[in-house]
């Protein structure tokens, strides 16, 4: 006979991954994760891995992502070092007269209790004595700092193995079925039979999506990223743009190209991306760059997280999103919350699925 | 060869730490990279990568003309930043700053 779980996830990038082991934590439920390839494959091994809090707009995201980025220290106590650093986060301006939406800024996170300091140029390079003089100012706040992904995600596995949790690898999903009230999960390596399921199949949602007849709104949008050669300590900070890692390599990049599913990096993204470089670090004119990347974020329509049941599916439940690396610990969180208390600790209603037109028109 | 080889030199990543990711469950060049840093150094998998797939070709018993072929990625080798940045920019890459911040009369 088949085996029924309670649970499968499609998608073990860093939502999946945090949902499946947050869920198993109770060790109440068999839980199935699914990849295509390999975890790491997808978004969560191609990013900046910023722990990104304090430009968030509107506020309520701010809220969110402050939310998750507070749970980072606790995770680290359950599933181990993921090398997380709290390191302050810089968003330079170069410009005057961006100084007052800055303070705008500031004000209106500080309603949800982000603090944002504006810094004048002196101070911001007294905190980072590297920065370009040409910078005028910038915002600060102490919440934000960095991640390593590839541990994280790892730990995330191995903590959710260790809860008994089922993973399936290099092994696509092909189709979805409800009948009798289960799901019929059909893969590459044969059909899994599940009481509920979760899409969390980062850039590829919408086709995985389609398995149910649901039109995912969500747009793929390409980023290029440089990394020098291990360099001496030269920033301490996640400056808006940058940061360096442990290891010290500076991960360079903020670029958005919507070219659908291409991992490619392009000259023309690395010549500005170098530019960008040297604008704010002009020593990194003089640091060798080792590798570039190109990762696919996946861009809910209207930039917001969408988490939460499928408003038409009984027992189906999406989270999709930009910026998981941040909410990765809130979201396995929250989801837990859902499946075993039926309500949540934050409201997921701006969340849903159904606030977007499109998906009103598709079901 | 044995578990404490070194395989990587750029990464100093030895057989053991390979093979661990072999078994629990990586196939390719890539994921093994991503898991170990494998690959990841200056060279760019120039003097790993082959040693790396017949370790993948052993263990999993298969042929090594299956096991795919790290993806290679601008530049090939080290090249200063100075020489890469470009006078002109472009639309496609953004500050972080001006994206966030409210602009007049927007609402919160
Ligand atoms: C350049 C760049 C920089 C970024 N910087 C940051 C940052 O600084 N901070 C931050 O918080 N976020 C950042 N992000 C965003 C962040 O990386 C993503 O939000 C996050 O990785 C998404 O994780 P995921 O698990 O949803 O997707 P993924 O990691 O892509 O995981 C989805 C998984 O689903 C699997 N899958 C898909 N279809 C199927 C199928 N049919 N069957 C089985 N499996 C399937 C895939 O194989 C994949 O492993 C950045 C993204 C990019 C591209
Ligand atoms: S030896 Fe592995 S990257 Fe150079």
């Amino acid at each position: 006979m088949t085996k029924q779980y309670d649970v499968a996830v499609i998608g073990s990038g860093v939502i999946g991954s945090s949902i499946a082991y947050h869920l198993s934590e109770s060790r109440q439920k068999e839980i199935l994760v699914i990849d295509q390839a390999y975890p790491l494959s997808g978004t969560s091994g191609s990013t900046q891995a910023w722990v990104w809090v304090h430009n968030k707009t509107p506020s309520w995201y701010g809220e969110l992502s402050m939310l998750s980025a507070e749970l980072y220290p606790f995770l680290e106590r359950k599933i181990g070092d993921v090398e997380y650093k709290r390191t302050g986060g810089i968003a330079p301006f170069f410009d005057e007269s961006d100084r007052q939406s800055a303070l705008r800024l500031a004000e209106q996170q500080a309603e949800v209790g982000i603090e944002i300091e504006v810094l004048s140029r002196e101070q911001v390079l007294e905190m980072e004595p590297a920065l370009s003089p040409d910078i005028v100012g910038a915002t600060y706040s102490k919440i934000d700092g960095n991640v390593n992904p590839f541990r994280l995600v790892e730990l995330y596995i191995r903590a959710a193995k260790k809860n008994d949790v089922q993973f399936s690898f290099y092994n696509p999903v092909i189709d979805i079925r409800k009948h009798k009230g289960m799901f019929e999960v059909t893969t590459r390596k044969g059909v899994f039979i599940t009481k509920q399921l979760v899409l969390a199949a980062g850039p590829w949602s919408r086709s995985v999506g389609k398995f149910l007849g649901l039109d995912i709104p969500v747009k793929q949008v390409r980023g290029q990223v440089l990394v020098t050669e291990p360099l001496a300590p030269l920033i301490k900070h996640t400056i808006g743009g940058m940061r360096q890692a442990d290891n010290g390599e500076v991960l360079i990049g903020y670029s958005k190209e919507e070219v659908g599913y291409d991992r490619r990096t392009t000259l023309d993204i690395i010549q500005d991306t170098a530019k960008m470089a040297v604008d704010y670090l002009p020593d990194l004119a003089k640091a060798n760059i080792v590798r570039c990347f190109a990762g696919i974020r996946v861009m809910p329509n209207d930039g917001h997280p969408i988490i939460g049941p499928i408003p038409t599916i009984e027992n189906a439940y999406i989270a999709v999103m930009h910026s998981g690396i941040t909410l990765s610990p809130l979201v396995g969180t929250v989801m837990t919350e859902l499946f075993e208390y039926r309500e949540t600790s934050i409201d997921l209603e701006k969340l849903r699925l159904d606030r977007f037109k499109e998906f009103k028109i598709s079901v | 060869m044995d578990e404490s080889t070194i395989i990587c030199k750029c990464e100093e990543i030895n057989l053991a730490e390979i093979e661990s990711a072999i078994q629990s469950g990586a196939h390719t060049f890539d994921d093994i990279k991503r898991i170990t840093r494998c690959g990841m150094g200056p060279c760019q998998a120039k003097i790993c990568s082959s040693l790396v797939r017949e370790i993948i070709s052993q263990s999993l018993e298969v042929s090594l003309s299956e096991i795919g072929l790290p993806r290679m990625r601008m530049p090939l080798k080290p090249t200063r930043i100075a020489a890469l940045a470009g006078k002109e920019t472009s639309s496609s890459v953004v500050s972080v700053f001006a994206e966030s911040a409210p602009k007049e009369g927007d609402e919160s």
